[in-house]
């Protein structure tokens, strides 16, 4: 394997796993924030909210630039054995989907005080 | 294609026709006589064996559903008493959820998909035995327990603190919690040996974008298993620990909160129904490519959806407790997702009806089944959507409505896919065509029975009659519509009735199947009817998402794997090319006796926390023998 396919493995992987990966940090950061942003800053759930819903958005930007590089084409293929370019699809869809779901924990943690229990 | 050869090693591409069939057999048969059968690993014996267990459950939960309907026909019968009416609907609730409709997908996928992704059997073949044998035992467990009078009686969901010690002092609430923790470590097995099967023994060149949709939809399930059951499971453990210990994790007085069980129970619970109902869209997705006579359309399209559904529907559970006094805004954010969980499974229904119109249907009695799921499950859809929202769920809240829509749901979104699965694999497993004169009586009897049964439930709810109650006044003017629906459940425990006869009938004098009797596009139609025990002579290569109908005379296959010795390919996991030959294990006795030792572990603790230290060492001896080197030629790499 060259070293340029290796990037460009690295890269379609990078964009279907940066959506839950940012997930994963949110969910688990508006616990552990939780304490802080009661006697500091009321924000702060806020803010990481809304830096990991753009580095979910970043999986997508990488994917779909993936799609546009390789084989489009092979989308509507029904041969299949595109594997890459599906995966990159699949990076198009979870970014979106977990910066969805990133931004609906954004929303609660405007809306909802972190003082509450 | 051809994998190097190491000395002295029969391999099948030194063998040919007959004789590469015979070797084969030889080494892969399931030894005969009852040691051999309580042996077996094969994961078509063990799918078998699953599939019908399934169905027994299917049949006695099915009894007292009609037993239900029986008592309720009328204004106050007194057919069943209130404590077994009790009983009745926990069983009836408890046996449909955790003994057939998890069990019975499951089983279809130990069954067909090593089948589908071209191996020769699935990943961990004694995991999947050790499995089949703790979800017979638990449920026989259930079901002599009920036998007995200690069946339990607090609802499928066993809240706290109707169930605690206080209120439950009998052992019933301890029997279904147990239940509980047999089903889901056979189901957790089943789902770690679908992903490990999916992703690392697919045949050479079925790239992830060739895997069909059923194995998608399964691989989709395994995950939601492996995340939703530990939840349940924490619960049902915690609970007997409440019970038997004095713990107080829903003690309340204790700093403990009932309302932990509720949302430990539906973080599962709600999960659940989509374990249950993926499947179904897979079965969908395969019947329909079948009998459409082409391939589904937008094939990424429903695995993104499969995949965003699986997620989205561990968003919900709090939908579940919208009466509970949740917080307005909480419970504002969970109606939203609520609905937006109902986009992918819109995308996915308009992919299938874009497949029908565009195709050339052929209208056999396993579309008939899809076409039914179609229209009951938008039904409950719909009815989905109205309780989604709060103020609609508060008013129709744990009445007759709220049961209306959840067996619109699961009978539509999996009970009716499933039955067209049977008919539609059923030439497969059993080498002989149901009837299909007989299919199409039962698919009206079944779509007829279950619309007359279920749809007056909602109006029943809307007017106000509560779930769960064992019988009502004449006054409440609730007679009429109960009659219509005790009707209806009679027509639709009918269709059961004549699929059984059918199934019956036509395993002696079914028309002989052959290979590929539907002539559907997907590798488990590329072997025998019903396949060897080797599933494949040679493991196929494949080079088009449907094989069979691109290479439709002769499939390319690979060679080079032991003959002598059971061996399966492992691939990659994007790309599946070949990466190493791995030894697949033989048939053995140790998972039947760690099940045994583990069921005993399992009933002594509900009796007597000691059940804990004196319950290990056999489990330990057991496991020890399970992977004690025994010298045979699987232990040798």
């Amino acid at each position: 394997m060259t070293a340029a396919d290796r990037h460009s493995r690295l890269l379609y992987w990078a964009g279907v796993a940066l959506g839950p990966i940012a997930w994963g940090i949110n969910l688990q950061g508006v616990y552990v924030l939780a304490h802080f942003s009661c006697e500091q800053t009321r924000i702060s759930g806020a803010i990481m909210s809304a830096v990991l819903a753009i580095v979910a958005l970043a999986g997508t930007v990488i994917s779909a630039r993936a799609v546009q590089r390789g084989a489009g084409a092979e989308w509507t293929d029904a041969q299949g054995g595109g594997p890459r370019t599906f995966m990159a699809w699949l990076g198009v869809g979870s970014g979106v989907l977990f910066a969805l779901v990133i931004a609906n924990q954004f929303a609660a943690s405007l809306m909802i005080s972190p003082c509450l229990r | 294609m051809s994998i190097a050869a190491e000395p002295n090693d029969l391999r099948d591409d030194v063998l040919n026709g007959l004789q590469l069939s015979t070797q084969l057999e030889r080494v892969w048969r399931t030894p005969s006589g009852w040691m051999g059968a309580l042996m077996a690993v094969d994961h078509k014996v063990v799918g078998r064996r699953y599939i019908v267990t399934a169905f027994v459950f299917l049949l006695l939960g099915g009894i007292l559903a009609v037993l239900m309907r029986v008592q309720l026909a009328g204004p106050e019968k007194t057919f069943l008493s209130a404590d077994k009416y009790n009983q009745v609907f926990t069983m009836h609730g408890s046996t449909m959820m955790f003994l057939f409709a998890v069990p019975v997908m499951e089983a279809f996928a130990v069954y067909l998909v090593p089948l589908m992704v071209g191996t020769r059997n699935i990943a961990f073949p004694r995991l999947n035995a050790f499995s089949y044998w703790m979800f017979l035992f638990g449920g026989c467990f259930l079901w002599i327990s009920f036998l007995f009078n200690v069946g339990p009686d607090v609802g499928w969901f066993s809240y706290v603190p109707l169930s605690s010690l206080q209120f439950t002092p009998t052992k019933r609430a301890d029997v279904w919690a147990q239940m509980i923790t047999f089903t889901e470590v056979a189901a957790l097995a089943v789902a770690v040996e679908i992903v490990v099967t999916v992703f690392k023994l697919r045949a050479p060149g079925m790239t992830l974008d060739r895997i069909p949709l059923f194995v998608w939809a399964m691989l989709v399930t395994a995950f939601l298993v492996m995340f939703a059951m530990p939840s349940i499971m924490v619960a049902s453990t915690s609970l007997i620990l409440d019970r038997l210990v004095n713990t107080r994790f829903y003690d309340s007085s204790s700093g403990g909160h009932p309302l932990l069980w509720q949302h430990l129970f539906w973080f599962f619970g709600h999960p659940e129904v989509y374990i249950i109902f993926i499947p179904g869209t897979g079965m969908v997705s395969a019947i329909l490519a079948t009998f459409a006579r082409r391939p589904v359309i937008g094939y990424p399209v429903v695995i993104l959806s499969l995949i965003a559904t699986g997620f989205l529907s561990f968003g919900l559970w709090v939908h579940h407790m919208f009466v509970t006094g949740l917080p307005q805004l909480g419970a504002a954010l969970f109606t939203a997702s609520s609905m937006l969980i109902a986009v992918p499974s819109g995308l996915q229904i308009f992919c299938w009806l874009a497949t029908l119109w565009d195709g050339r249907p052929v209208y056999r009695t396993p579309l008939l089944f899809v076409i039914g799921f179609i229209v009951i499950f938008v039904l409950g859809g719909l009815s989905g959507v109205m309780v989604a929202s709060v103020p609609i769920d508060t008013q129709v809240h744990d009445t007759y409505f709220v049961v209306a829509h959840f067996h619109y749901v699961l009978i539509g979104g999996a009970v009716f896919p499933l039955i067209g699965a049977v008919y539609y694999w059923f030439p497969k497993i059993a080498g002989r065509m149901l009837s299909e004169r007989l299919g199409r009586w039962n698919f009206w009897l079944a779509f007829i029975g279950f619309n007359v049964a279920f749809f007056p439930m909602h109006i029943l709810g809307l007017i106000g009659m509560p779930r769960r109650v064992y019988t009502y006044t004449a006054d409440m003017d609730w007679a009429h519509l109960n009659l219509l629906s005790s009707g209806g459940a009679l027509i639709f425990a009918l269709s059961f009735a004549l699929l059984l006869v059918n199934v019956i009938y036509s395993l002696r004098k079914g028309e002989l199947a052959g290979d590929n009797p539907w002539d559907a596009s997907t590798l488990e139609w590329a072997t025998s009817s019903p396949p060897p025990p080797q599933n494949f002579d040679r493991i196929p290569v494949v080079k088009h998402r449907d094989p069979l109908w691109a290479d439709s005379e002769s499939l390319p296959v690979v060679a080079g794997l032991s003959a002598e010795r059971r061996e399966v390919l492992l691939t990659s996991l994007a790309e599946a090319e070949p990466q190493i030959r791995e030894a697949s294990p033989e048939p053995s006795i140790w998972p039947l006796l760690a099940a045994i030792a583990t069921t005993i572990f399992f009933i002594g603790s509900i009796f007597t926390p000691w059940a804990v230290l004196w319950g290990t060492p056999p489990m330990a001896v057991t496991l020890i023998g399970w992977f004690w080197p025994t010298g045979s030629k699987e232990d040798e790499e």
